[in-house]
């Protein structure tokens, strides 16, 4: 054998080869392209928390100089805090009446056979697309010859109402899912049927009763147009309505000061938000409970 | 048509390797089967030649081309899914035609087209259908009928019989077959059955836990298993490992296994001799150990004496498993032998026919 | 009441007295019912019907008609018919809810679907968060923000190059839209990620692999498959929309004159402002019927899909 034939016989021990991978554009590209998107979805919720801050906050976009909670105090001054016990007064007991009520026909809807049910759910299907629009005015002319304008309470029941066809839905859907083993095992165990509903069934549908709630609560909070029409009293007007007649009132616009009234209106409803979240993308499995 | 090579192919998903230093060549036309246990990386390295993963290390080359971050619609590869990924909201001709119409093919030789690989698939009556409509043999056809349409370089199928029924599973093994033998395509298929491997492929390629095993053809592959796993996981009934000792009395080699001593060949010795602290595991096809009477078997073969423990009556043959000590031996026996549970038995075999491995490494020795 | 409730069947828990239970039964089942059909007899279909009722008359909100108004056929249809505000109005609601809902609202949030598949988790969630931010805030917030943001001096001046000048009354119906499109994107974004999830990877594999680039896959393969979802969103999209009050109203009161005074406004403004209830039911039923149009053509639109299911 030559040399050079010797050199070719040997055997080569090579690494695993790594091949570079080209350099795309594309991803980085498409990251910035989504954030640049998401930052001109964050300047007006910017321009709402620097101007919150900023005593001489005007309506351009500008760091708080100084910061201070001057605007806070202004707006509470000026009516928020009353407005937004309305709100609280007028969401909160919408939204007891309309989890309380629907909670009790979605159950009914849920286990037991109703003639008509069908025809029921479809309707209230339906009647989740009817508009505010529709019922305000004929709303309006029963209420006032029955002396149920002006009245907190009785528009909280409106606003309940508007909300009662989804919550039904929703905790029919919800109720229906739980798996009737659970009181099946209990019957079998010698428990009662008064007893079997409190301790064992009222507990596993808690979390779609509170979902219902929350959902109602946040519609009823910013409730605007029935409020507004429903209840002419000064006394109770509610946050939405407030904002606006703030808004509204002569001379210059006090930006900070509605700022500030703004973000205290919109945090709770942030709030609860963020809470009910969790629990509906976590979803309600009864995990363990029953197989499958 | 073309030839797949990959070359030291690894493939890693964090620190989880899934495919760890494959080398393999598919030549040209040639239909490859891989197989393996699930999770054995079989899937991920059909989805590395497809494109929709890049190899971690290594190179991959088609046609001589190399193409580890070739995009997978610039392969030219057509692939058949588990699950058949037929476009739901078009129709089968549609489905059909959808690779032509990419490439602004005339409208008449679409149809052409369409007309016949339907016509041959037998799937003429339903161009018109939506995949919802049709069954799961059909869908398949479609599926094979939207790759084939292409003349790819290439055909990957993914595990494309296992959502079947069994019968409709041994039909399309053989319209596969025929379907290559008219498109001699280079095929890679992958599954986790060893019968679609054994009676479908040229090669069949095994692998476990993301390594290969063993590439061969599959008469070499049941005859002369190079691994512990290769001889087990290939032959149904499973074939029989049992655990055995080298021993040298007097200069010449025995194996001691099952209670008794087999006298070895020179030559069988010879590969044992690089067997590692003497243990061995033996491996014996079931249809090569069977039932005897002691008189009848010739000097030097093993005669093994046990109790029938299960019998397992298939029709064509009856399965026997005998415990013999601690170890059960499976055989496969004329239907009508007479065996009863409980009774005893005498086995034997041929030793020169047993693959033998060395124990701690279960490489094959012999 | 009896009527109502059907007999329990072997699926419930029967333990006591059987003809007592069975009375009890019935009597709960209906307790329980009663304050719902109570609430929604009382509070949707009556005031439902009220309202077909008043549009045929010439109710007022205070005066001589208020408490002797009558009954007064089509008067009220003639007038809308031959009222300019009024076709203007319908004309404004159109754009608003194709400009600002179908148009911005669903190109956005399938855009912002559609990155959000391929750019990284940090990205995709802070983004998603804050747009989702826009749309849980309560909607009185939103219009005092999008009013100060396009004032004279205001920051969408200043994007726009012009800062001097009072958007809201230069293009009242531009930014209006563009409000709600704000506040409206991630239902869209949100619902159209859930289709886009539901399209199985093979099948866009299946296409990479037919040689279809990623403009094409999406156009003849992924936006086919989600149509149903695409529908769904639309026609939400169009109800919620069309009856849309507070965003409008607390920016512009409908102003500069009509300029933005869609149908909810316009019912409004002559229903509580110029006291004409009557004429505001029948433009509130008029709104109505435009709704349950579109929500008919967009199910037609559906009615393919829901056919396909069968084997």
């Amino acid at each position: 054998m030559s040399a050079d034939q010797a050199v070719v016989a040997l055997p080569e021990i090579t690494e695993p080869v790594v091949v570079r991978k080209p350099r795309s554009a594309a991803r980085p590209v498409i990251n910035v392209l989504m954030l640049i998107i998401g930052l001109i979805f964050l300047l007006p919720l910017l321009w709402l928390i620097l101007a919150s801050f900023n005593p001489h906050a005007g309506d351009s976009l500008s760091l708080p100089h100084p910061f201070s909670i001057l605007n806070y105090h202004l707006a509470l001054h000026a009516g928020a805090g009353a407005a937004i016990e309305n709100s609280l007064y007028l969401a909160g007991v919408s939204t007891v009446i309309a989890t309380a009520v629907s909670t009790m026909a979605g159950f009914m809807l849920a286990r037991r056979r109703i003639r008509f049910k069908g025809a029921f759910l479809v309707l209230i299907l339906f009647l989740t697309g009817i508009p505010v629009t529709l019922l305000l005015i004929p709303t309006y002319q029963i209420f006032a010859s029955l002396s149920w304008l002006n009245s907190r309470f009785y528009t909280s029941i409106v606003l309940a109402s508007m909300s009662v066809p989804f919550s039904i839905w929703l905790l029919k859907n919800f109720i229906g899912q739980v798996p009737r083993e659970f009181e099946e095992a209990a019957a079998i165990e010698g428990a009662g049927e008064v007893s079997i509903l409190f301790r064992i069934v009222i507990p596993l549908i808690i979390p779609g009763i509170l979902v219902a709630a929350i959902l109602t609560f946040i519609n009823s909070w910013g409730a605007f147009l029935i409020p507004l029409v429903l209840d002419a009293n000064p006394a109770d007007t509610p946050g939405a309505v407030g904002i606006y007649q703030f808004m509204s009132a002569n001379g210059q616009v006090q930006f900070g000061q509605l700022a500030a009234y703004s973000v205290l209106f919109s945090v709770p409803v942030i709030v609860l938000y963020l809470i009910s979240s969790r629990w509906l993308s976590g979803g309600f499995s009864f995990a363990g409970g029953v197989k499958g | 048509m073309a030839k797949i090579v990959l070359r030291r192919v690894t493939k890693s998903f964090g620190s989880k390797v899934a495919v760890d230093d494959l080398d393999l060549e598919v030549e040209d036309g040639e239909f490859v089967i891989v197989v393996g246990p699930s999770g054995c990386g079989k899937t991920t390295t059909l989805r590395m030649i497809a494109g929709f993963e890049a190899p971690t290390m290594g190179t991959l080359h088609i046609g001589g081309t190399l193409m580890n971050y070739v995009p997978p619609k610039d392969r030219n590869l057509a692939m058949v899914f588990q699950n058949y990924a037929l476009f739901p909201h078009m129709s089968v001709a549609r489905n059909l035609s959808y690779g032509l119409r990419i490439r602004h093919t005339p409208r008449k030789e679409v149809d052409a087209q369409v007309h016949e690989i339907a016509e041959m698939l037998g799937i003429l009556a339903l161009l018109d259908n939506r995949p919802a409509q049709l069954s799961g043999g059909e869908r398949q056809r479609v599926a094979l009928g939207r790759a084939l349409l292409r003349k790819p370089q290439a055909f990957l199928l993914d595990e494309p019989l296992s959502n079947l029924d069994a019968a409709l599973r041994a039909q399309m093994r053989f319209e596969l077959k025929r379907i290559h033998a008219q498109f001699p395509v280079t095929t890679v298929y992958v599954t986790h059955d060893q019968v679609e491997a054994m009676t479908m492929a040229d090669r069949i390629v095994l692998m476990n836990h993301g390594k290969l095993q063993q590439v061969a053809r599959p008469e070499t592959l049941y005859a002369e298993p190079e691994n512990v796993f290769v001889a087990g996981f290939i032959g149904s009934p499973k074939i029989n490992l049992i655990a055995g000792q080298v021993d040298h009395p007097d200069g010449a080699s025995a194996l001691r296994c099952l209670a008794t001593t087999i006298p070895v060949t020179p030559e069988i010795a010879d590969c044992l001799r690089s067997a590692q602290g003497e243990g061995v595991t033996i491996g014996i096809r079931p249809e090569d150990i069977l039932p005897c009477s002691p008189l009848d078997v010739s000097p030097g073969q093993p005669v093994i004496s046990g109790r029938v423990e299960v019998i397992e009556p298939l029709g064509a043959e009856t399965h026997v498993a005998v415990r013999v000590g601690d170890e059960i031996v499976t055989c496969r026996t004329p239907p009508r032998s007479g065996l009863e549970v409980g009774s005893t038995i005498n086995l034997s075999f041929d030793i020169a026919q047993a693959s033998i491995f060395d124990a701690s490494s279960g490489l094959r020795l012999r | 009441m009896t009527a109502l409730v059907e007999p329990p069947d072997s699926d419930d828990i029967v333990i006591a007295e059987p003809r007592l239970r069975s009375l009890i039964h019935h009597v709960v089942t209906t307790a329980w019912l009663l304050p719902s059909v109570a609430l929604l007899i009382g509070l949707f279909l009556i005031p439902v019907g009220y309202a077909i009722y008043l549009g045929f008359t010439n109710l007022e909100l205070l005066g001589q008609y208020a408490q002797n108004f009558s009954f007064t056929g089509l008067a009220n249809l003639q007038r809308m018919i031959h009222d300019p505000t009024f076709w203007y109005s319908v004309k404004l609601t159109l754009v608003f809810v194709i400009g600002s809902g179908i148009i911005a609202q669903t190109v956005l949030g399938l855009g912002l679907a559609l990155l959000a598949q391929r750019v990284s988790v940090v990205v995709h969630s802070s983004v998603g968060a804050i747009v989702i931010l826009a749309w849980v805030l309560p909607e009185i917030t939103v219009a005092f923000v999008w009013y100060s943001f396009s004032q004279a001096g205001g920051t969408l001046g200043h994007i726009f190059g012009t800062p001097k000048s009072d958007l809201l009354s230069t293009v009242p119906m531009l930014v209006v839209c563009m409000a709600n499109a704000w506040r409206g994107t991630a239902f869209s974004m949100l619902l159209l990620s859930a289709g886009l999830r539901n399209v199985p990877g093979e099948v866009d594999e299946a296409a990479q692999l037919e040689g279809a680039g990623y403009w094409r896959r999406l156009f003849t393969v992924t936006l086919p498959i989600i149509r149903p979802t695409l529908m769904i969103n639309l026609l939400l999209i169009t109800l919620g929309t069309i009856s849309d009050f507070t965003l409008i109203f607390a920016m512009t009161q409908g102003g500069p004159g009509n300029q933005t005074a869609i149908l909810p406004v316009y019912m409004y403004i002559e229903a509580f402002q110029f006291n004409q209830l009557g004429y505001g039911t029948a433009i509130a039923l008029t709104l109505v019927l435009i709704g349950a149009i579109l929500s008919i053509a967009y199910i037609r639109q559906l009615r393919p899909e829901l056919q396909d299911t069968t084997p």
